[in-house]
């Protein structure tokens, strides 16, 4: 094997692997950092009722009502999508892609509580959750450039007495 | 009913498996797979062969040229040039079931390829760096060799195998680059065998037409010396042995038959 091969080699197969784990190192180190500032932040928010109720109690005092909403859009890295792609191949469940959604629904419903209590609001009713899929036009093929989480409900104001 | 609050609970929604065991798994466990499909889509090609005679295959493919090769014009002087060595060369083949044609790939890259229907392209790159008659006749005997082995059908097979699996791979997304550079890395190391039978016949149609096999291998050793034009050779690598090893398999070969290595040059004229 000469020196030729070897460059060639390394571009055939080092750099696609080098993308991958440097993917993966990338992607990790920012999934584990979010994860501990959502964790920060639903610690924070503790007390706060964020139900899916539609109907009130009827003992309620309601001061005043706001839509209020928490919106996000995530993007997978390389190294999820190549490893989803596999899992394509022969099916089951797509556990790097849990991690993922799993930060978004928790970003979104996190944004729309930090919302509803910053304007003075004392819970959130009649949550849902939307998603949406992004597409990336680019290219040839139709891939998917991220998800949008939308989450949005009902903040409500009680009469203190 | 009173208002308890709760933390949200972890480890519902997402898997505890660490996404690098994952990984690893399905990795090894579709290479596996895919190495298994790729050896019996080639043993496969192999059994098609024998139902694909040579004479039907000629015939089948008398005025093929694939769509993707840049042809000069008919009127080209260097057209004129290869037609009558191939002609000259191919007297030393009578049994070829074929009537060969050839074709100049307009194109800056180093190469010869044998396709089917006896068809023979070279690229105008690799014409430029021939100095004499006898380089271009051991490329064009080399060519011949890999008709006579049916490795152009062979390699046809192989193309069909590398498409299959580039579109499984591919219409999943996943690791395109990486899937497709094993697979013909795979299939690469069992074409090296094939390529130095070529040589060797394409050494004895040398042989035959000039009385000696001098120059045969110079060609080699000028784009082995040469470290210039690194993107045509690694081209030229993806399907050939490296020149170094090649050349060393051709001294060999003409010593071991006593084949004479110097003799008169012929220069090339266009």
């Amino acid at each position: 094997m000469d020196d030729m091969e070897k460059v060639s080699l390394a571009l055939n197969f080092g750099l696609p692997l080098l993308i991958l784990i440097g993917t993966y190192l990338i992607g990790s180190y920012i999934e584990k950092k979010h994860f501990r500032k959502i964790k920060k932040r639903e610690k924070a928010l503790h007390g706060f009722p964020v139900t899916t109720f539609a109907a009130m109690p009827s003992k309620w005092q309601v001061a005043g009502v706001e839509l209020v909403s928490g919106n996000v859009v995530v993007s997978l890295d390389y190294f999820k999508r190549v490893i989803a792609g596999l899992r394509s191949i022969i099916g089951g469940r797509v556990k790097t892609y849990e991690p993922l959604l799993d930060r978004a629904r928790r970003e979104a419903m996190l944004r729309m509580a930090e919302s509803a209590k910053k304007r003075g609001y004392d819970a959130v009713m009649n949550v849902r959750l939307e998603t949406s899929r992004l597409a990336n036009t680019s290219g040839k093929r139709e891939s998917v450039a991220g998800v949008e989480m939308l989450a949005f409900g009902t903040a409500v104001k009680l009469e203190k007495n | 009913m009173n208002f308890e609050p709760r933390a949200p609970r972890e480890g519902i929604n997402v898997s505890k498996e660490h996404p690098l065991v994952e990984a690893g798994t399905l990795i090894v466990g579709l290479g596996f797979l895919f190495a298994i499909i790729v050896v019996a889509l080639i043993f496969m090609v192999e059994i098609a062969l024998y139902f694909v005679p040579e004479e039907k295959e000629a015939a089948l493919f008398e005025s093929w040229l694939p769509e993707d090769i840049l042809t000069v014009s008919p009127d080209d002087a260097r057209l004129d040039k290869l037609e009558s060595v191939l002609w000259r060369l191919s007297r030393h083949y009578p049994e070829s079931p074929y009537k060969f044609r050839i074709e100049i790939d307009d194109s800056e890259e180093m190469n010869a390829m044998a396709l089917p229907g006896g068809l023979i392209v070279v690229t105008a790159g690799l014409l430029e760096k021939l100095e004499t008659e006898n380089e271009l006749a051991f490329i064009l005997g080399h060519e011949m060799g890999h008709f006579s082995n049916r490795d152009h059908m062979r390699a046809l097979g192989r193309g069909v195998v590398i498409s299959i699996m580039f579109a499984a791979i591919s219409g999943s997304g996943a690791g395109t680059e990486l899937g497709v550079s094993i697979t013909d890395l795979a299939l690469r190391g069992f074409s090296r065998g094939q390529e130095a039978s070529a040589d060797e016949f394409g050494l004895g149609i040398v042989l035959q037409e000039y009385g000696h096999v001098a120059d045969s291998w110079r060609f080699f050793e000028r784009i082995d010396a040469e470290d210039g034009d690194i993107a045509g050779l690694l081209t030229y690598l993806s399907t050939h042995p490296s020149p170094d090893d090649r050349v060393d398999a051709l001294i060999n070969k003409a010593g071991a038959n006593g084949w004479s290595i110097s003799g008169e040059l012929t220069p090339i004229d266009w």
